[in-house]
C-alpha cells in the first residue's frame, strides 16, 4: 500500500492500513482490566505476546534518546521534512503526513508512544471495562488545558463525546465507518429519514454516556478485543465541545471545518499549529502549558517536499536536523550498526555523507509486508509455486532495495508471530521453496507436471503499482521463468487503478503491501478467510485481499483449512482461548504457503537519519506519524535553531 | 482575405478549440483510471464509506449532469473546491490564485534565457556559419538538448549544494553566500518584494524592494536556467538556420550590390526576415514551458501551479486537475492567438490564402 522504500520522519507518504475484524472478533486477556491507579493503558488490547523483545512494555519517560546526557536544552525550532499534508482536522485525517502534523495538538484516550507497540494512557487515567466486556467506562485525567481557545478551558468527558460525535456524524469524516463496523461496533440508532452517511446514524444517538465531568461510558455492540487500539487511532483524539458547528446541537459554534482542518488547531497537545502554507510549510508552536512533559522546543517546522532529491538536498544542506536518504543515494556500505536494543531496533550512525557528517542510524522493521498475490480462481497452484520456487528473497532485497528490507517469510510479521520467536523461527525453518535460493528445477519440475512446458505455456499478467522495485522484481521473476513453462507479461498500474481491477477480479498476480496500525495477527489475516476474498463481493460486502480464494473451497484442502481456521478463530472469542486463535493463525498461514495464494517478499525497514544534535526519540515499528515532539530537543549548537 | 479578417477568423476558431479541450479533459480525468475515493480513503475502503464520499463529491450523479456541472463550472470560473490534494475543500480558484505569481515569476526568467541567449547565439552562429565559433556553439547546443530537464536538475542540484567550503565542488563559488544569502537551493521564492494595487485593471506597483527583488531572483535562477535552457537550445538552431537562409538571400545580393552597410543588412534586413519563424516557435514553446513547469518545480519544491497539478494527477482530484488543464489550455490558446497577432504585424504576406 505503500510506494515508498524508507520510512522515517522525512517520508510519510504512506496510507494507513487501518481495518479491524469483520463481525466477533478475537477477546483477548480482558480480565483484569478493571481496577484503579494502574495507568498502563494497554491491558484489553491484547498485544502482550506479539512483543518478542521481551520488554516489559513501559515506555514512559526517558526512554528518549542514547545522546542526552540528562542535561536538556530548551528553546529553538525543530526543523523537519513531510509530504503534502491533506488536512488538520482529526475526523479527516487519513494519511500519515497529516498525522505526523495533526499529532502534535491532538490527543487520544490512549496511545502509542514514539509509534512503540505498547499502548499507554494519554488522556484517560483509568479504564473499567464491564463483565461482558461491552461497556467501557473511562476516567479522564483531570486539569488538562486546551490550547488557548474561546470556547473551553479545560478538557472533559463531554469533549469526547462531542469529538466522537463529529466523528459519526459530521460530513467531513473520513473514517466514520471505525464506528460502525471496519474498527468496532459502537452501540448506535438509525434514523431512515434523518440518518447521517452509510450507516444511517441518528443524531446524537452513539452509545456514550457522559456520567460526569470527567467520567463516560461507552457500549459496544460486540465484543471488540482492539477497541483500545482503535482509540488511538488519531481520528478519535479530543477536541473542545462545541468547537466546530458542523453536527447537529452545535450550529452556533465558532469555527467551521474548512478552518478546523486548516486554520486552527485546539487539542490537549503539546504544540499549536502556528502557520500553514499548503505545499510549502507548516509550523506549530508550543503549548506552555502542556499537561504532559515537555515540550522543549519552541516549534517544529516541516518542509513540504515529495521529490527525491529534493528531500535528499534540503537534508544535505543541513536544513532539516532529521533527514531521509532516498535509496538512490543510500549506501549500505555507510551503515555502522553499534548495537541492537531491547526492542530490536538497530542504532549506530550512517555516514559519511555528501556533507561530510557522520548521521545517527536508527533502523527499526516495521510491521508491514509486502508481498506479491495471485488470483487462484486465474492462476493455478503449481503455477503459483513455481513463482515462489525461483523467487529469492535475498537478492530480492540486496539488488532492488539495497538492503533496506527484511526478507519475508510469512504474513503476519515476526513481531507478532502467534506463539512468540520460537514459533516464528519453526514456521521459517519448514519454508518448503528454498529460503534465498532460485529453485528453478523444482519450478520446472511442477509445471511440468502440471502439463505446461515451453511450447504450451501458461500465459498470465503482474501487475505492480508505480513502483520501479516491484517492476525490478517482475523483471528478474520473467527472465527466470523464461523457457519454462510460464509466460510471463509484466504491467505497470496506478496505485488506484490496481485496487479498482482487483476489486474487479481481472488481476492475475498483483503486487501491493500491508501495513499494521496495531499488534493483531487477526488485522492482516481477515483478508484470508476465503469468503472474505471473493472479488464479487469486494468490496461492499467483502474486504480481503484479491485472491478469490473462495473458488478453491471444496477442492484444495488448504482453502478449506483456512477456512474452517478463520471461523474456528471467530468461534472462540473469549480470553481463556488465546492458544485455540493462535494455532487457527499459524493454520490460515500454512495454508497460504502451502497453496500459495500470496507470496510475501519483504518487510520494510523503518529507518532515520539524525544529525547529531537533533534528540529525538527512537521510532518504533508503528511509523514516525505517532512520534509526539514534546521529548524531542536540540543541542545549543544546531546550525537551525533560530527559525 | 485581408489580415485582420484573418486574425479575427483565427480568434472566432478559438472558442470550438477550448471546448474541445474542455470535453477532452472531462473525458480524461472522469473516465480514466484516477479514482478519487480510493485516494481519500486508501485501498481499505470499506463499501459504505466509499458510497458516503462518492455522493458527496458528485460522483453518483449520471456522468452528463456531471458534464454540464462541469462546463458550466469552468465557464462561470466556478472551479469547485479541492477534494484531496493540498488542503480539502479549499476553493480551487484561492489555490491557483496563490500559487500562480510563483509560476509565472519561474516562466518569466526562464523565457529570458531563449530570447537574450539563444536567439542571440544561433544569430552569431548563422552569421559566422562554418567557422570554428559556429561548430562549438552547435555542438555544445545539441549535446545540452539531449540532456532531459529533470536530469539537467538533478545535476545542478548535486553540484550546487556542494559549493559550500570543504564539500565537493568548493572550487566554484559558494552559491549560498553568493549574492544575497539563501538557506536553501529548494523552495518558494518570495515575491512579497513588490506590493500591486490594481487600479481599473492596471496594476500600479506601490512598493519595490530591490533586496527582496535579488533573493527571489537567486531563488528561482537554478529552476528557471534548467526550464529556460532546452527552448534555449532549439532557438538558437532555428536562429541559426533562419539567419543563413536570409543571407543567402537574393535581397541580401541586391543590397550588397546597393552599396548598403554591412550592419545595415544585418540589423534592417536580416534579423527582421529571421526573427519571422522564431515567433512561433517561441510561442508553441510556452505550453512547453508549462509542461516543463511540473517537473521542475517538483524537483525544485516550487510551491506554484506545476506542483499543484501534479499532486492533483496523483491523487486523483478531479476539480484541481480539470481547472488546472483549463487554465493551461486558456494560457496556451492565447499565446496562440498572440502568435498570429504578432505574425500578423510582422509578415504582411500572412492571409488564409499563401
Amino acid at each position: 500500500m505503500s510506494n515508498s522504500n524508507d520510512l522515517t520522519e522525512g517520508d510519510n507518504t504512506n496510507r494507513r492500513g487501518f481495518l479491524g475484524l469483520l463481525g466477533g472478533g478475537v477477546a483477548v486477556s480482558l480480565a483484569g482490566c478493571s481496577g484503579g491507579g494502574d495507568d498502563n493503558g494497554d491491558d484489553g488490547s491484547g498485544d502482550d505476546d506479539g512483543n518478542m523483545s521481551g520488554d516489559d512494555g513501559n515506555t514512559s519517560d526517558n526512554d528518549g534518546d542514547d545522546d542526552s546526557d540528562g542535561e536538556v536544552a530548551e528553546g529553538g525550532q525543530l526543523n523537519l521534512i513531510n509530504a503534502p499534508v491533506s488536512t488538520f482536522d482529526p475526523i479527516a485525517s487519513t494519511d500519515t503526513a497529516s498525522a505526523t502534523v495533526l499529532g502534535q495538538a491532538y490527543e487520544n484516550l490512549v496511545h502509542y508512544p514514539n509509534g512503540e507497540s505498547e499502548l499507554e494512557n494519554q488522556l484517560v487515567e483509568n479504564i473499567d471495562i464491564s463483565e461482558d466486556n461491552l461497556t467501557y467506562t473511562f476516567t479522564l485525567k483531570e486539569g488538562v488545558p486546551y490550547h488557548d481557545n474561546e470556547v473551553k478551558d479545560e478538557l472533559t468527558a463531554h469533549d469526547f463525546e462531542y469529538a466522537w460525535r463529529r466523528l459519526a456524524e459530521a460530513e467531513a469524516s473520513e473514517r466514520a465507518n471505525f464506528m460502525f463496523g471496519t474498527g468496532f461496533m459502537i452501540e448506535y440508532e438509525t434514523d431512515e429519514e434523518n440518518g447521517i452517511g452509510a450507516a444511517n446514524v441518528a443524531p446524537d444517538s452513539l452509545g456514550i454516556e457522559v456520567v460526569d465531568d470527567y467520567t463516560f461510558e461507552m457500549t459496544l455492540q460486540e465484543v471488540e478485543p482492539a477497541t483500545m487500539d482503535v482509540l488511538a487511532y488519531d481520528s478519535f483524539a479530543a477536541m473542545p465541545e462545541g468547537l466546530v458547528d458542523d453536527i447537529q446541537g452545535y450550529e452556533d459554534a465558532p469555527y467551521s471545518q474548512n478552518e478546523i482542518a486548516r486554520e486552527v488547531t485546539v487539542g490537549t497537545g503539546p504544540f499549536t499549529l502556528d502557520n500553514f502554507e499548503s505545499g510549502s510549510e507548516a509550523i506549530v508552536t508550543a503549548f506552555d502549558d502542556y499537561h504532559g512533559e515537555g515540550p522543549y522546543l519552541d516549534s517544529v517546522h516541516w518542509e513540504i517536499l515529495s521529490d527525491d532529491e529534493a528531500i535528499f538536498t534540503y537534508g544535505m544542506e543541513r536544513n532539516a536536523d532529521a533527514i531521509a536518504i532516498p535509496t538512490g543515494q543510500y549506501d549500505q556500505g555507510l551503515v555502522n550498526v553499534e548495537e541492537q536494543d531491547d526492542r530490536g531496533r538497530d542504532v549506530g550512525t550512517y555516514g559519511p555523507v555528501e556533507n561530510g557528517d557522520t548521521l545517527n542510524y536508527i533502523a527499526v522493521p516495521t510491521l508491514s509486508t509486502f508481498y506479491v498475490a495471485f488470483n487462484a480462481s486465474r492462476v493455478p497452484r503449481p503455477v503459483r509455486q513455481a513463482v515462489a520456487y525461483v523467487t529469492n528473497h535475498e537478492e530480492l532485497i540486496n539488488e532492488v532495495f539495497k538492503g533496506r528490507g527484511a526478507e519475508a517469510w510469512s504474513f503476519t510479521p515476526p513481531a507478532m508471530w502467534p506463539g512468540g520467536a520460537d514459533a516464528y523461527n519453526d514456521f521459517v525453518d519448514q519454508y518448503p521453496y528454498g529460503r534465498n535460493e532460485t529453485n528453478l528445477d523444482q519450478a520446472q519440475q511442477v509445471l511440468e507436471d502440471a502439463g505446461y512446458t515451453q511450447d504450451d505455456p501458461f500465459e498470465m499478467t503482474l501487475t505492480t503499482y508505480d513502483s520501479s522495485a516491484f517492476q525490478q522484481f517482475a523483471r528478474l521473476t520473467r527472465d527466470k521463468l523464461s523457457g519454462t513453462g510460464v509466460e510471463f507479461d509484466i504491467d505497470e498500474a496506478p496505485f488506484n487503478t490496481l485496487i479498482q481491477r482487483g476489486e474487479n477480479g481481472e488481476l492475475d498476480m498483483y503486487s501491493l503491501g500491508w501495513i499494521w496500525s496495531w499488534i493483531d495477527p487477526a488485522y492482516g489475516l481477515f483478508g484470508f478467510e476465503p469468503e472474505n476474498t471473493n472479488t464479487d463481493e469486494i468490496p461492499e460486502n467483502a474486504n480481503g485481499y484479491y485472491l478469490d480464494w473462495q473458488s478453491q473451497l471444496g477442492e484444495s484442502e488448504w482453502a478449506d483449512q483456512a477456512q474452517e481456521a478463520w471461523e474456528r478463530a471467530q468461534d472462540n472469542p473469549g480470553p481463556d482461548s488465546q492458544d485455540i486463535r493462535d494455532e487457527a493463525w499459524l493454520e490460515i498461514e500454512e495454508a497460504r504457503q502451502e497453496d500459495m495464494v500470496l507470496l510475501p517478499l519483504y518487510h520494510e525497514l523503518g529507518e532515520s537519519f539524525r544529525y547529531d544534535w537533533a534528540n529525538i526519540p527512537k521510532i518504533g515499528g508503528l511509523g514516525g506519524h505517532r512520534l509526539q515532539h514534546n521529548r524531542s530537543w536540540l543541542d545549543e549548537d544546531a546550525p537551525n535553531r533560530e527559525p | 482575405m485581408s489580415r485582420w479578417r484573418y486574425f479575427g477568423l483565427r480568434l472566432l476558431l478559438t472558442i470550438p478549440i477550448l471546448f474541445l479541450a474542455m470535453t477532452l479533459v472531462f473525458m480524461i480525468t472522469r473516465m480514466g483510471p484516477l479514482d478519487p475515493v480510493t485516494a481519500i480513503l486508501g485501498p481499505e475502503a470499506s463499501g459504505g464509506a466509499s458510497e458516503d464520499i462518492r455522493q458527496r463529491l458528485g460522483l453518483d450523479l449520471p456522468l452528463w449532469r456531471q458534464y454540464i456541472d462541469f462546463m458550466v463550472g469552468l465557464l462561470t470560473f466556478d472551479l469547485g473546491q479541492a477534494w484531496v490534494a493540498a488542503q480539502r475543500g479549499t476553493p480551487v480558484t484561492a489555490l491557483i490564485a496563490e500559487r500562480a505569481p510563483r509560476t509565472i515569476w519561474l516562466g518569466l526568467w526562464a523565457i529570458m534565457l531563449p530570447i537574450f541567449i539563444g536567439v542571440p547565439l544561433g544569430f552569431y552562429a548563422g552569421l559566422r556559419s562554418n567557422t570554428f565559433g559556429d561548430w562549438i556553439a552547435s555542438f555544445l547546443g545539441i549535446v545540452w538538448q539531449a540532456m532531459p530537464n529533470f536530469w539537467l536538475g538533478i545535476m545542478l542540484l548535486a553540484v550546487l549544494r556542494q559549493t559550500r567550503p570543504g564539500n565537493q565542488f568548493d572550487f566554484l563559488p559558494d552559491w549560498y553566500e553568493l549574492g544575497p544569502t539563501t538557506e536553501s537551493l529548494l523552495g518558494t521564492p518570495d515575491l512579497s518584494f513588490i506590493a500591486i494595487d490594481w487600479f481599473l485593471l492596471v496594476p500600479i506597483p506601490t512598493m519595490f524592494d530591490f533586496f527582496g527583488f535579488l533573493t527571489a531572483l537567486k531563488q528561482i535562477t537554478p529552476a528557471a536556467l534548467v526550464l529556460g535552457s532546452a527552448l534555449m537550445v532549439s532557438e538558437m538552431r532555428i536562429g541559426r538556420t533562419a539567419v543563413l537562409e536570409q543571407v543567402n538571400a537574393n535581397y541580401v545580393e541586391t543590397a550588397k550590390a546597393k552599396g548598403l552597410k554591412g550592419r545595415t543588412i544585418v540589423w534592417k534586413h536580416i534579423f527582421r526576415n529571421a526573427s519571422i519563424p522564431l515567433v512561433p516557435v517561441l510561442m508553441s514553446e510556452i505550453s512547453i514551458l508549462i509542461g516543463g513547469s511540473v517537473i521542475i518545480e517538483v524537483v525544485f519544491g516550487i510551491n506554484g501551479i506545476g506542483q499543484l497539478f501534479y499532486q492533483a494527477v496523483l491523487q486523483g482530484d478531479l476539480p484541481v486537475a480539470g481547472s488546472l488543464a483549463f487554465v493551461f489550455a486558456v494560457i496556451t490558446l492565447f499565446f496562440n492567438v498572440l502568435q498570429d497577432l504578432l505574425y500578423t504585424l510582422i509578415d504582411p504576406r500572412v492571409g488564409f490564402e499563401q
